[in-house]
């Protein structure tokens, strides 16, 4: 794993895993020692950029920088349950499909590619529109279970092409079973597939999830990063000069995108060794 | 001799051009047929997911109502007004039954889907049809437009691959490919449309216009709709730019390439006829793989740039609960998903003939 794409990618993750996680706590200990700055009302709102208040207080009275510190955590939350769901379940599927021959594979290929084309924004929304308590890990399993059929569409041609290569008939002739076959010689290469296929998932998912946010149909009221730049944009910050206020949260959704593609970059080099000759050498 | 096998060449060459358009037409009748399979099973994935999940919409609806009027109704003139509203929206019988109504009516009764909630007593495929154009304008437009432009930047970065300009243009698009389409959409928004007020960056047309056909009017529309499709095309055109590139890479590797070269043919000559073509294909089938995300994301810039288009309609329709509305913007986008597929699909063969030999 010496790939510089994924050492990087990996490093920029973990400083916003480490940010989001301890960051609360530091800065209610140092800048706020001894105040409530994620608790509604405990200042006026609206204020501008200060010492107190590096990107001002919200509508609500929140400091603003408490609320985005303590919003990246959920945010990443909600990408990493809802992508080991869908990955999961499509790699299951996706196996399923990949080693069945005949009528079977036919079947989970049309299955699988029907799934792909419903629209999910609309069939989410109208998820959301039933569920009156959201909390965060519903909201998790509802994305994951909308992702999975992508999953399962990219794994099911990598499983087909493995099958049929000659170590795997070896591995028949010697007497392994299915099930040694797919844990044994199938899975173990497709690994770094599957991690890159993950990674994709928590984009979509935590994409999906700011996406709801923003039209204002998400669920309400969950601590986001997503949901900051909604109720930022509903209270037009930028207009009263808040501006950090949306950049922020913002800039951390694409920071961490950005550390989640380059270890997608990483991984598909490692996966398919070919692409990187391609790009660097000619 | 000679005569006779040519005679006999010839043939056989009529012959394979008539088993090759026989084929092509076995191809676009077997996928025509997966397409009508899809279509109706995701028609009835949608129907059941909406029917399936826990909740009754009837008891959020008479909610709404009770806070709308400010006072509570006796019991019974609540069981009135749940009957009745099940009645109009047909969900008064057991599910099998309402499913076969259903189909039957958006098939055979000319896509009678019901009333709508939001403006009632209005059909709603009137609605849908009345928002659609906005929809797909903005959709179609930004979509192939940002194709376009991809594929040609791509193209041109692929092949000045070593330059600091084309390595400058990778990282730029690869910024904006991840970047997420509402948040282009917000930022172009804020700054464009508010703070340096450059284009307008909400609704349709100007507030004092009515829609007619004047030059004041439509110039209107069109510097309305530069924001909202600028935001997708963005996003996609990066997508398409950088798939591009590496697919003129890939191809400028090929054997065929420095044989193109080799027998002294002008770059340009080499780029368009033998390194263009050949990584165009897998391009096309780029544009049908993100036509479902881009609907997606086509529905969140309308509402955020209040565009009266589907995904509005949908939003409202939500607030309302109401049912045959959001089941027919969903029927639409499954329909539009799959048919712009199924065109793609269909249009392939004309640009590869390998493929059209295979299927």
């Amino acid at each position: 794993m010496r790939n510089p794409s994924i050492i990087v990618g990996l490093i920029m993750l973990t400083l916003m895993v480490l940010v989001a996680l301890v960051g609360p706590a530091l800065l209610e200990s140092t800048l706020f020692a001894g105040e409530r700055p994620g608790m509604r009302g405990s200042y006026r709102p609206y204020q501008l950029d200060s010492v107190e208040h590096p990107i001002g207080t919200d509508g609500d009275g929140r400091d603003g920088l408490m609320v985005f510190i303590s919003s990246i955590w959920p945010s990443l939350q909600i990408g990493l349950i809802a992508g080991a769901t869908s990955t999961s379940l499509g790699v299951v599927i996706g196996f399923l499909a990949g080693y069945a021959r005949g009528r079977l594979d036919t079947l989970s290929r049309i299955l699988i590619d029907m799934v792909l084309v419903i629209p999910t924004l609309p069939l989410l929304l109208m998820l959301a529109a039933y569920i009156e308590r959201w909390d965060l890990y519903k909201l998790s399993l509802i994305l994951g279970l909308f992702g999975w059929s992508f999953v399962a569409r990219v794994i099911r041609p990598q499983v087909q092409s493995l099958r049929e290569r000659s170590y795997v008939d070896l591995a028949v002739l010697s007497g392994e079973n299915s099930l040694e076959i797919i844990f044994l010689e199938l899975l173990p290469p497709l690994l770094p597939y599957i991690g890159y296929v993950f990674s994709l998932s928590i984009v979509g998912s935590m994409l999906a999830e700011a996406g709801l946010q923003i039209i204002g149909l998400g669920a309400g009221g969950l601590p986001t990063l997503g949901f900051m730049i909604a109720k930022g944009f509903r209270e037009s910050v930028i207009a009263v000069g808040l501006l950090g206020q949306m950049l922020l949260p913002a800039g951390a959704l694409i920071y961490i995108f950005l550390a989640l593609n380059l270890i997608n970059t990483g991984l598909d080099e490692v996966f398919n060794p070919r692409l990187k000759t391609t790009v660097e050498g000619n | 001799m000679t005569a006779n096998s040519d005679a006999t060449a010839g043939n056989s060459a009529a012959d394979g051009q008539a088993a090759g358009r026989r084929e092509v037409f076995q191809y676009a009748l077997r996928r025509f047929g997966v397409y009508l399979f899809t279509l109706w099973a995701a028609i009835t994935v949608a129907f059941f997911i909406f029917r399936l999940v826990p909740g009754d919409p009837m008891n959020i609806l008479l909610g709404n109502l009770t806070r709308a009027e400010g006072r509570q109704r006796d019991a019974a003139a609540e069981e009135a007004i749940i009957a009745r509203y099940r009645q109009i929206f047909g969900m008064d019988e057991p599910l099998p039954l309402q499913y076969v109504n259903y189909l039957r009516k958006a098939v055979l009764g000319g896509l009678d889907l019901g009333p709508s909630f939001v403006e009632y007593p209005a059909q709603t495929k009137d609605l849908v049809f009345r928002r659609m154009p906005w929809t797909l304008g903005i959709f179609t437009t930004s979509v192939l437009l940002a194709w376009l432009v991809g594929t040609g930047l791509g193209a041109l970065i692929g092949w000045l691959q070593r330059s600091r300009l084309s390595q400058l243009a990778v990282v730029i698009s690869t910024l904006l490919q991840i970047t997420p389409v509402y948040l282009v959409a917000l930022g172009l928004i804020i700054y464009i449309g508010y703070t340096w007020r450059i284009l307008p960056a909400g609704g349709p047309y100007a507030r004092h216009l009515q829609p007619e056909w004047t030059w004041e009017f439509i110039s209107s529309l069109l510097t309305h709709a530069i924001l909202p499709m600028l935001s997708n095309m963005i996003v996609i055109g990066a997508g398409f730019t950088l798939g591009m590139r590496a697919l003129m890479i890939s191809v400028l590797g090929e054997d065929y390439l420095t044989f193109a070269r080799a027998k002294g043919l002008s770059p340009f000559t080499v780029l368009k006829d033998y390194a263009f073509r050949n990584a165009l294909i897998p391009q096309v089938t780029a544009l049908a793989i993100i036509v479902g995300a881009t609907l997606n994301g086509t529905f969140i810039i309308e509402v955020l740039f209040q565009l009266p288009g589907l995904g509005t309609l949908f939003v409202q329709a939500m607030g309302l609960r109401d049912f045959n509305t959001m089941q027919a913007v969903v029927l639409f986008s499954i329909f539009a998903v799959l048919t712009l597929t199924l065109i793609v699909d269909l249009a392939l063969p004309l640009l590869d003939p390998r493929i059209r030999r295979t299927a």
